[in-house]
């Protein structure tokens, strides 16, 4: 017989190794089922939207024949409208999770059990990871319809975009910690994170920028997203791809232990 | 001084319509518009001047029409294009959330006829999506160099594909039970609608069998005749964009009405 009933004590905490991988593993099913279960929203929309944009510059102006930089204009756009969606929507995943638990209060189903400060960074921006990248490969596809997509270097995109979505997740989180009231994050959203994705370089070849903002542009994270995710599609950056290895990580670095600090001291989770 | 006799108050009296009843909803919608302007001012004024910029550096240098730039031609198409979805929203989400929250049933109880109701839902969507037009008007005026040619037409058309607009909300804000209907309308009709309008794009490089799907979209008619205002050139005849925008509010004026009085959706 167990031990614990034979000498009537009171059962002793359940052992887990250094992870607890089942609540790891439990919370990260839940953020994922909690965007599957409204995929009409958030799956098939960014898709839509997406193939939306694609339809405005393909019918602008007589698209056809444009080219920029040596390609149609329709395949260099392709990619950073991909890009675009998976970093709209990894944030959108990871900054609503937070806030709708904080609002409602369930955020302490979340912060009471034994899960500590890296498995709960960890099991939540995997779950806006994981939305990122299926919005991706729903677009990708839908698109490959259209566009004739090429797949240049498939290391070079599956990098970026792995981190495009791990840094709106992890970017995501630190919003949702921070805002307080759904005005803070829509606010955040409205003026930070969408003007950001669309004037990145998705839409346009930085060389049509003045001389000044094409050094501002390499100051900027999503730079680097858009133009890595396009070299592994087409093959051709504006920047040197080797920077966006290196800066693309180090960003994510720094984010996750902001995260991880967030979640440690409890700022504004906690009372 | 006499007690007042003890008899039950006589129910008040209205004219023919109850004018401060409608005047509070009103109010009220109208309110809540600006309380949240970093919302529903600031979000479309900063999603145009995006838009403004993209265009720009994707696509400057080449005219859409002779003699026309391209800016002059997307400036006004972007303002229409954020009017109306400003219109769509305000008609819809206030009805949905008053429903999902239950505050329906005070704007039941009051003492207003079905129309009274339509009234009060949709004219504070309207005149919201006409400040949202007239800021993003003024905003994108800055980057912009617009001719003026009909000042009629230009709030003429704002006015009627706000109106539109505030219906087909109001309609869509009645008929869905949750989030997930409004979003499914409003990804699957309202956003194919607005971006497929010719708002950024000039229809005569489409394809002649391509060119009536345009032509039976009310937004491309309330674009072309709001773009009409300003550059002097229309794709579509005016008469017909009037009609279709005032024959279609009509129709959804009718059916948003039908709803309201038989209470559908709304009334247990």
């Amino acid at each position: 017989m167990d031990p614990i009933f034979v000498q009537g004590r009171a059962p002793g905490p359940r052992l887990m190794g250094a992870v607890n991988w089942r609540g790891l593993w439990t919370l990260y099913l839940k953020e994922v089922r909690r965007f599957l279960n409204v995929f009409t929203q958030t799956l098939m929309a960014p898709v839509i939207t997406t193939l939306l944009f694609l339809a405005i510059f393909a019918l602008a102006l007589g698209g056809a024949g444009r080219q920029v930089v040596g390609v149609p204009y329709i395949e260099f756009l392709a990619p950073g409208l991909i890009m675009m969606t998976m970093m709209q929507n990894s944030f959108a995943n990871t900054s609503s999770s937070i806030l709708i638990a904080k609002v409602q209060g369930n955020i302490v189903d979340v912060l009471m059990p034994p899960l500590s400060a890296g498995e709960l960074t960890l099991g939540i921006a995997a779950g806006g990871v994981t939305r990122g990248l299926m919005v991706g490969v729903a677009a990708g596809l839908a698109m490959w319809i259209f566009v004739p997509l090429r797949l240049h270097d498939p290391a070079v995109l599956l990098f970026h975009a792995v981190n495009a979505s791990l840094m709106l997740s992890l970017l995501g989180l630190i919003g949702g910690i921070w805002s307080e009231k759904f005005d803070h994050i829509a606010a955040v959203t409205n003026f930070v994170i969408t003007p950001f994705s669309f004037l990145s370089g998705t839409f346009y070849s930085i060389q049509r920028l003045p001389e000044t903002w094409q050094i501002v542009a390499h100051f900027n994270p999503f730079f680097y997203l858009i133009d890595g995710i396009r070299y592994g599609f087409i093959g051709r950056a504006d920047s040197v791809i080797a920077l966006g290895l290196v800066v693309v990580p180090a960003v994510n670095v720094l984010l996750w232990l902001v995260a991880h600090r967030m979640f440690a001291t409890g700022y504004r989770l906690k009372p | 001084m006499q007690p007042l006799a003890a008899t039950t108050p006589v129910p008040r009296s209205y004219g023919p319509v109850n004018w401060r009843g409608v005047y509070a909803l009103y109010q009220r919608e109208t309110v809540r518009f600006f309380r949240y302007a970093a919302e529903t001012l600031g979000a479309p004024t900063v999603s145009a001047v995006i838009f403004l910029a993209v265009f720009h550096l994707a696509l400057s240098g080449e005219d859409p029409r002779p003699g026309i730039s391209l800016s002059a031609f997307i400036g006004p198409g972007i303002v229409m294009f954020m009017m109306a979805h400003a219109a769509f929203e305000g008609g819809s989400i206030p009805m949905l959330f008053h429903k999902m929250e239950g505050m329906i049933t005070d704007v039941i109880s009051a003492p207003l006829t079905p129309l009274e109701m339509l009234a009060g839902y949709v004219l504070p969507a309207t005149t919201s999506a006409m400040t949202v037009g007239a800021v993003v008007l003024g905003l994108v005026a800055i980057f912009v160099d617009l001719p003026l040619h009909s000042v009629t037409a230009i709030i003429g058309f704002a006015f009627a594909a706000s109106l539109l607009m505030a219906l087909l909300g109001l309609v869509v804000g009645i008929w869905a039970e949750r989030w997930d209907g409004y979003s499914a309308v409003e990804t699957f009709l309202v956003a194919p609608l607005g971006f497929l309008s010719g708002a950024f794009f000039p229809v005569d490089n489409l394809p002649e069998t391509m060119r009536w799907l345009f032509h039976v979209n009310p937004i491309f008619q309330a674009v072309e005749g709001f773009r009409y205002g300003f550059i002097g050139q229309a794709q579509t005849s005016l008469v017909l964009a009037a009609s279709v925008l005032a024959g279609m509010s009509l129709i959804l004026g009718l059916i948003a009405w039908r709803m309201l009085a038989v209470g559908y959706r709304i009334k247990p």
